[in-house]
């Protein structure tokens, strides 16, 4: 016995000698600041001193032996959403001493099993990536934990809040109160072909084709279908094969039905916090008035000059067609204006131009129930989409832990990080996202990540544009959103396929959004969508 | 040893596991397919009586989803059966390399049909994908409702078609070669020893595979969840899907549940139904 005891240690000394040393992720600097290694990118990301907030140092790991588990967007440690958490893990966790589980969900899946998980009181998930569209039935379910309780606690990682548009603050908030963490923001802008719009020639050949000026970005929508019109069919990336007008990804189930939202916002919404969705006082859906109407019949339309798959692509393929030089617009999310600048996944670097969605020179005037000219062009920002950022859930043991995650990400060491990368996901909107003149951020920063210099002053104006613009949309987050939105995007997709018209699509919506507002009770819907307009 | 209770003992934890997974389950969403009922922790439970079963009958929804579930059921079992027999008919002679292909043959069989939908999502691709790239036209696989519907049904029948010639090529091969020596003294046409004699003998195990693949095609899913998602539209959305986005997508579990015990009284219809044209072909 006492040699097998004697060769088992000889043995764990021989395994302890042989083991690789332990990598390292994370370097205290002497003067304070703190530097990590992401897991992959072969990057480092310098944390001012104290950003990290004073929890972390050197010898303090605070919470070890805790583990959380947090939910993300699937995608893998190079995909969007998910890859930063992947990228920070090691490092946040050698710097607090805690484990963390990521567990990846797929886009339509992440509502349903983060919502079923906090309904059944599972409490398999300690916080998650959440769509701005949650809010709704996560805060008013009492399920999420407020976050602004920790903004004053120097223990925790500071991240500004200074950059906020109002139109992106709405969406971390509900009710004056913060539950989000800085991480996505999403909006949809108008992406074009630079290169093709501002060539002399073809401006000529438009004027005489069409008797208008071809104005560079287009205006209105009628300019951009005018424009699609024109350049459809020709070849526009030299390979010799007719290409499109437009790219759009209308694949039902995905995430087809934000086209449609951010194009009719400017058919209807004239005013500062004007109802989208529905009557306020009566919460009967307004989503089939005249002007949601013309705005799917125009979206229909404009989709008759690109590809016919398009009706059932998701976002990759939509993306990929205009990446790869083969239609003169998209419009869509601030992924493409960084993809653009990988060259594996694009071919159009240096030639991008983008901006805030065009407008529209007649809209619909509810009051008198009669579509009236405008000039200027009606121009509305947009905040559609997920804004994918952090939340803490209720029945998490380890609320600190799950915040210090979110927070780390959200410090404005690694918030730039994100949204210079091309492939993270992470779109800017904080003023200090964007280069001069459109904010603070460092041009060469962006520049050394291989940014080309004209397309970035293009798409950060776009996006300070349409963030900052004074009228926005009011996204839809009362509770059921998802069910509602669901109903449109299926009724959507009847008609962009052609099984409806555009007219018999949004009645059938209305119909179908009134049995669920009956469903889920009318009162306290209306209650809480007047409360999301800022009308109690 | 036939009064021992030790039978009991053993028989337990079966009757558990009925009573813990089928049954339970089966009486709870009896329950709360009678109310309007929200899970969480305000739970909100409010009984409506027979609304979500007048909501399963009125809704339009449902009424395009048992019209889409209907025409592939139709569709695909039919060709299953009719190619299943085919091929089985086929492999029954002595063919060269026959046990090879019948090997390749029931391999679309042993995959997920979740992962065989988004295979062929890659098949379907309407831009480059396989399908279109040898084709001299474009076929909108994908973005048409029909086509759509045409494509799931495909799929279908590609990965069910060789559970169906399995079964026939066994029953074939059990069939007594006496009868077939003593037909071809009679008739020198195969297609009537198949139609008089093969046929008929077949009966059996026809309405038995023709009973498992109605019942299973309808509750089709996977498929068309990976291929399409239901779309374009809810073209190619079946009725097991719209119960699942009741449920779990909507968390409207009430309804969820009605839809579900509709679906159930069909298929025992269905069962009953063949089970006794089963009793009739054996008696």
């Amino acid at each position: 016995m006492r040699h097998v005891l004697r060769l088992l240690s000889v043995l764990a000394v021989l395994a302890l000698g042989l083991a690789p040393a332990q990598e390292t992720y994370v370097t205290f600097n002497a003067d304070g600041s703190i530097t990590i290694r992401l897991l992959t990118d072969d990057e480092t990301v310098t944390f001012a001193p104290g950003e990290l907030g004073n929890l972390v140092g050197p010898g303090l790991q605070p919470y070890a032996g805790k583990t959380i588990t947090v939910t993300t967007n699937s995608g893998g440690v190079m995909g969007g959403i998910s890859g930063p958490i992947y990228q920070v893990r090691p490092a946040w966790e050698e710097l607090t001493g805690a484990k963390l589980n990521i567990v990846e969900i797929p886009l339509g899946e992440a509502f349903p099993q983060v919502f079923a998980d906090l309904q059944l009181g599972t409490g398999q998930f300690d916080g998650f990536i959440v769509g701005a569209d949650w809010y709704g039935d996560l805060v008013e379910g009492d399920f999420v934990v407020p976050v602004d309780t920790y903004f004053d606690n120097p223990g925790f990682p500071t991240w500004d809040r200074s950059g906020f548009p109002p139109s992106l603050q709405t969406l971390y908030t509900w009710g004056g109160r913060w539950y989000g963490t800085l991480n996505d923001s999403d909006g949809q802008v108008l992406y074009y072909r630079r290169d093709i719009l501002t060539d002399p020639a073809i401006q000529a050949e438009y004027q005489a084709a069409t008797g208008r000026a071809l104005v560079v970005p287009p205006p209105t929508w009628d300019d951009v279908l005018s424009i699609a019109r024109f350049l459809n069919g020709r070849d526009l990336n030299g390979d010799g094969e007719g290409d499109s007008g437009v790219v759009l990804h209308l694949k039902v189930n995905a995430q087809g039905l934000f086209h449609f939202i951010s194009l009719a916002v400017p058919f209807v919404v004239t005013r500062p916090n004007q109802p989208f969705w529905f009557d306020p006082d009566t919460m009967d859906p307004i989503i089939n008035s005249p002007g949601h109407v013309r705005a799917l019949e125009f979206l229909i339309e404009l989709s008759q000059y690109g590809p016919a798959a398009q009706v059932g692509w998701d976002l990759g393929e939509g993306w990929d067609y205009f990446l790869r030089g083969r239609a003169a617009f998209v419009f869509s999310w601030g992924d493409v204006g960084s993809l653009v600048q990988i060259p594996e996944r694009s071919d159009i670097k240096g030639k991008l131009g983008a901006s805030i969605l065009p407008g529209v020179r007649e809209v619909y005037d509810t009051a008198s129930g009669q579509f009236v000219a405008v000039d200027p062009p009606n121009v509305v920002g947009n905040t559609t989409g997920g804004s994918w950022h952090g939340m803490i859930s209720v029945l998490t043991p380890n609320p600190d832990v799950v915040y210090h995650l979110w927070a780390t990400q959200a410090t404005r060491s690694f918030s730039l990080w994100n949204v210079r990368q091309g492939w993270t996901g992470v779109d800017p909107g904080m003023a200090w996202h964007f280069v001069p003149p459109y904010g603070n951020a460092s041009l060469e920063a962006y520049l050394s990540q291989g940014w080309n210099a004209d397309d970035i002053v293009e798409y950060h104006r776009a996006y300070r544009d349409n963030y900052f613009a004074p009228l926005n949309l009011s996204f839809l987050r009362i509770p059921g959103a998802f069910e509602y939105r669901q109903s449109l995007d299926q009724n959507l997709s009847k008609a962009e396929s052609g099984q409806l018209t555009p007219q018999e699509a949004l009645d059938l919506t209305f119909a179908q959004w009134q049995e669920t507002t009956d469903r889920l009770g009318r009162d306290r819907q209306r209650a809480i969508y007047r409360a999301s307009l800022g009308l109690e | 040893m036939q009064k021992s209770p030790i039978k009991y003992v053993f028989l337990l934890p079966a009757v558990l596991w009925v009573l813990a997974f089928t049954i339970f389950p089966l009486i709870y969403s009896l329950r709360i397919s009678f109310y309007n009922i929200r899970l969480g922790r305000n739970v909100s439970a409010i009984w409506v009586g027979l609304h979500n079963f007048a909501r399963v009958f009125t809704d339009s929804r449902v009424q395009e989803s048992v019209v889409v579930t209907l025409v592939l059921l139709v569709t695909t079992v039919t060709a299953q059966l009719v190619l299943g027999i085919a091929l089985a008919v086929l492999f029954n002679r002595h063919l060269p390399g026959r046990s090879l292909l019948r090997t390749l043959m029931t391999t679309p069989l042993f995959a997920t049909p979740v992962a065989v939908g988004l295979l062929f999502l890659t098949i379907y691709y309407e831009e480059g994908g396989f399908i279109n790239s040898i084709l001299p036209w474009k076929i909108p696989w994908i973005s048409h409702p029909q086509w759509a519907l045409v494509g799931v049904g495909l799929v279908e029948i590609w990965q069910w078609t060789p559970f169906c010639f399995l079964v026939f090529l066994a029953a074939l091969q059990s069939l007594p070669d006496e009868l077939y020596e003593a037909a071809r003294l009679d008739t020198s046409s195969g297609w009537r020893v198949f139609r008089s004699l093969t046929l008929p003998m077949l009966q059996p195990v026809v309405i038995l595979v023709l009973l498992l693949r109605l019942t299973e095609g309808l509750k089709v899913f996977d498929i068309p969840w990976g291929l399409t998602g239901g779309g374009p539209g809810t073209a190619t959305q079946t009725y097991s899907m719209f119960t699942y986005r009741a449920g779990f997508r909507h968390f409207d579990f009430g309804y969820s549940s009605a839809l579900g015990y509709v679906m159930l009284i069909a298929e025992m219809i269905v069962i009953t139904f063949f089970f006794k044209r089963m009793r009739q072909v054996y008696e």
